[in-house]
């Protein structure tokens, strides 16, 4: 028997896409009956009242969550975030609900005895509810009690090895796509660049020295998966060089129908047969292609890497073998001056293993030093960017202006010269200047 | 500066602020000290350690206090 | 309930402390098929909605099946996915960064049993637990926040109005008959911890109205210097207020520059906004973070305003459907919804969809404004 009633609840628990409400209640009444025996350390009806709060929530048509900024683990600013609720008579099992933030492995791969551990623990020391996963890409342990934290951290480090994820003004979890896993466009290993630089700077994870938060995210190709050109202060997009791979043979089995284009991603509606100038050559956005007697050709000096025709054919078409990334950086999402899309900075750069990524970290290491020092509190990347010039970026961090930089050349005359700039400085001889013109 | 003077600088110079303000950006705590970014970071963190310092955030923004300063902390009904 | 210790002492916090490890490296729980392959993956095609497979230069082949599910998950749910990994999948599943679930396998006869398994779990009310879907042209699982679950300064909720628009869109979750992938999303206050601003379709919770000033506790409760400076548009000033004869110190706010992100409570909780009336949901339409064909493009506003009807937001997700039908009829193949939009003329996107064009559309926030207004003859009547 439910603690609380639900009858708006209630209502999402019908229809076809699973219900978090279902799944809500059967944990509820498995902790209730508690079969294995858990000797639970915070409140058993937790996920009972969970869903009180919640179902009050939709009568009122308001949250009843209160923010906490104390809690957390010793020596990290970052990976809890507190809660309470504002109706804690009525809720106890949810009067401290804080959440923590664990680090996800790369690709979001899992062994089913990692998982069933996470499980145990969670069970024992806290609601037994989580998001597989939070926005960043954190796996989210969802409400806990303040003297469960440490315990948690305790184990999560000794018993699984397993560190927590960043909040606050920290370098936030770093969020990679699948990549060369099990993606054939994937141009470098997102993975193991994700790791390696997770695991170099912890400190700049859970010890909060930057003016706010800073997200690095890793997509294999220009289609970004993880969204990285939109999200991250630093963007780091897989390219590449050199010239797309073609199979002439397997162009000619789409041209001809054999092979469903787009991966048959769009086999629910009959699109007539794959017309190759109308799908590809046609949308291509630089026009670089043609198809001329049974032959495809590109003009990669002019193409741009968009992705589009190896997006049609995948199996004819192949990124180039040289790979590297682009570094995008500035990306975020809400309000000062509205988003911001990622700006191009280097064009490309080698992804070197063996260096450990010094090239990348040369680029990333001068951007903190410059936000660290010029930004303003609470200001994002991108923020300083506008406010600095895209000219101060691009000194701090020492690359050179390129036309890769604009989508086109500023729209007034009104450059800001610097003095050494203009032969003979900014000092002129107003003596002189009367000798040639009278007052 | 040796560490305790640096310490107590910081010390100090938050206690004075402390009935208006218990909370401070990092950026101000590298001001007090007179320290590039990096330099600071290493005081406070050694700060944090030593139990002098505590972290306070709001989810997006991460500061810092004095322990156990501040009115939140009695909100909170958590100890610093 | 009694405590029991992890074996961490409080007394002496750094002792026998482990800080700064990390994830665990992603290779622990690659599948052995993903380890051998990693890197000469040649090709991938969709079999049929939801089940995908990707071969090797080795030959090797991996078939992934895909399912949806609530990104807010039990732990007795996630033991019921290690326990289908463990039958069918030697242990090992991912998750994909849309809430989606994904079982691999090495072999095309191991497919139809997986995919028979998972279709046949149901909650007890009736709806599915792993629903295989999600790929390709079609809709695929909805990115989200908290909402009233968990965060303190939403303005709808998240897993609600998430389930609301999958059981509406659920058809196209299992097929591929859109012209393009189309990505809905979901946070829930203008603060976005989930990114919206580039979504095929997007849902923002919003409030509309100004906090309150709580003046009685607002100095015991909060630093007013701290409320003051949360402030992005600098519309909160310090204030001497009268209650009871007694002169207290508070804080006044310029509701004409207040744009409702809810920093201030955050930082004071003397200051809530949120109301029953006031908030509610915006839509947003034809964002791409993709890089193919056109440039990444941001969401922008349809819908200035839709009121948070709970349990299932029946005004959001009609205005959503509506959206995606005239969409699915009118785009051509490969176009996402905001390259078609511009295709057609904004003009026609509002007189096609059937929506009202107000004053809250056009852009009066800061710098990028102007840069949206029409500067040219060319228009559609």
């Amino acid at each position: 028997m439910a603690k609380n009633k639900t009858p708006l609840l209630d209502q999402l628990e019908s229809g076809p896409w699973p219900s978090f409400v279902s799944d809500m209640k059967q944990q509820a009444e498995a902790r209730a009956k508690n079969e294995n025996n858990v000797e639970y350390q915070i409140p058993v009806d937790v996920v009972d009242d969970l869903l009180g709060v919640l179902e009050l929530s939709y009568v009122d048509g308001e949250t009843h969550w209160k923010h906490g900024g104390i809690v957390g683990v010793f020596g990290y600013g970052g990976g809890v975030i507190g809660r309470y609720c504002d109706q804690p008579e009525m809720f106890p099992g949810v009067a401290h609900f804080h959440t923590m933030r664990v680090a996800q492995p790369g690709g979001k791969f899992y062994k089913t005895d990692y998982l069933r551990q996470l499980c145990d623990l969670w069970d024992f020391r806290g609601s037994g509810l989580t998001n597989m996963h939070g926005s960043t890409g954190d796996i989210i342990l969802l409400g806990t009690t303040t003297p469960q934290l440490e315990e948690i951290f305790f184990e999560l480090t000794h018993k699984m090895d397993q560190d927590l994820g960043g909040s606050g003004s920290n370098l936030r979890t770093p969020a990679d796509c699948i990549g060369q896993a099990r993606c054939e466009w994937a141009c470098y290993d997102t993975q193991d660049l994700c790791y390696q630089l997770t695991i170099d700077y912890q400190d700049e994870l859970h010890r909060p020295a930057f003016p706010y938060k800073f997200k690095f995210k890793f997509d294999g190709c220009p289609n970004c998966c993880v969204a990285s050109i939109a999200r991250a202060d630093m963007a780091f997009v897989g390219t590449w060089k050199d010239d797309i791979r073609i199979d002439q043979d397997a162009v000619k089995a789409y041209v001809e129908g054999d092979v469903k284009p787009n991966g048959n991603a769009h086999a629910g509606r009959d699109w007539g047969p794959f017309d190759i100038a109308k799908e590809v050559l046609d949308l291509c956005p630089t026009e670089c292609m043609r198809y001329e007697n049974g032959k495809l050709e590109i003009n990669n000096r002019e193409c741009v890497r968009c992705m589009h025709c190896i997006n049609v054919m995948p199996r004819a078409l192949r990124p180039g073998v040289h790979g590297g990334l682009s570094i995008l950086v500035g990306a975020k999402a809400p309000i000062l001056d509205g988003a911001q899309m990622g700006s191009l900075l280097i064009p490309f750069v080698e992804v070197n293993k063996e260096s450990g990524y010094e090239e990348i970290k040369n680029v990333i290491e001068p951007i903190w030093d410059w936000w660290m020092e010029e930004g303003k509190n609470r200001e994002r990347l991108g923020e300083l960017m506008k406010r600095k010039g895209f000219q101060a970026l691009l000194e701090a961090v020492g690359v050179d202006a390129m036309p890769q930089h604009v989508s086109e050349p500023r729209h007034n005359p009104y450059i800001f010269w610097k003095e050494e700039e203009v032969p003979g400085g900014f000092e002129m001889d107003i003596n002189a200047f009367r000798k040639r013109h009278l007052r | 500066m040796e560490y305790e003077e640096q310490k107590q600088l910081i010390v100090d110079t938050l206690k004075k602020k402390e009935k208006t303000k218990s909370k401070w950006y990092f950026s101000d705590l590298a001001k007090i000290l007179d320290l590039k970014p990096r330099e600071a970071k290493k005081i406070v963190t050694k700060m944090v350690e030593e139990e002098v310092l505590v972290f306070w955030s709001s989810g997006s923004t991460s500061m810092y206090g004095l322990k156990g300063a501040g009115k939140q902390s009695a909100a909170e009904h958590e100890e610093g | 309930m009694a405590f029991i210790s992890s074996g961490y002492d409080p007394k002496s916090p750094m002792e026998n402390r482990v800080t700064d490890i990390g994830p665990r490296k992603y290779d622990e729980f690659y599948p052995p098929v993903i380890a051998k392959n990693k890197g000469k993956w040649l090709y991938h095609e969709i079999l049929e909605p939801g089940v995908l497979v990707h071969v090797s230069e080795t030959g090797d082949e991996v078939y992934t099946v895909r399912v949806g599910g609530a990104r807010l998950m039990s732990v007795m749910l996630i033991r019921e996915i290690c326990d289908i990994a463990d039958k069918h999948c030697d242990g090992y599943v991912r998750w994909t960064t849309r809430n989606n679930i994904e079982f691999m396998v090495d072999s095309k006869d191991k497919v139809k049993p997986l995919i028979e398994d998972l279709e046949s779990r149901k909650f007890d009310a009736g709806s599915y637990k792993f629903p295989v879907g999600g790929t390709g042209a079609g809709i695929t699982n909805i990115v989200h926040t908290q909402g009233w679950i968990h965060c303190h300064t939403p303005a709808t909720d998240a897993s609600g109005p998430v389930k609301a628009a999958m059981d509406v869109l659920f058809d196209d979750f299992k097929d591929m008959r859109m012209p393009a992938q189309l990505r809905v999303s979901l946070a829930c206050c203008l603060n976005m911890c989930g990114a919206v601003h580039c979504s095929d379709i997007a849902m923002l919770g919003y409030h509309r109205k100004p906090p309150m000033v709580d003046h009685e506790y607002l100095d015991k409760m909060c630093e007013i210097p701290l409320a003051i400076a949360a402030c992005p548009t600098a519309a909160i000033k310090p204030k001497k207020v009268e209650i009871d004869g007694k002169t207290l110190n508070s804080v006044d706010v310029n509701n004409s520059r207040c744009m409702y992100c809810g920093n201030c409570y955050t930082m004071c909780p003397c200051l809530p906004l949120m109301d029953k009336e006031g908030d509610g949901v915006v839509l947003m339409v034809g964002g791409k973070v993709s890089n193919s064909r056109s440039a990444p493009k941001f969401s922008k506003v349809a819908v200035a305003f839709l009121p948070n009807t709970a349990p299932r937001w029946p005004e959001t997700t009609d205005a959503i459907k509506k959206i995606v039908e005239v969409y699915a009829a009118d785009a051509r193949k490969y176009e996402r919804l905001g390259e078609w939009a511009e295709r057609i003329g904004w003009e026609r996107f509002f007189e096609k969809c059937e929506l009202e064009f107000t004053h809250h559309l056009i852009d009066d926030f800061r710098d990028p404004a102007y840069y949206t207004w029409r500067q040219t003859t060319n228009f559609k009547f």
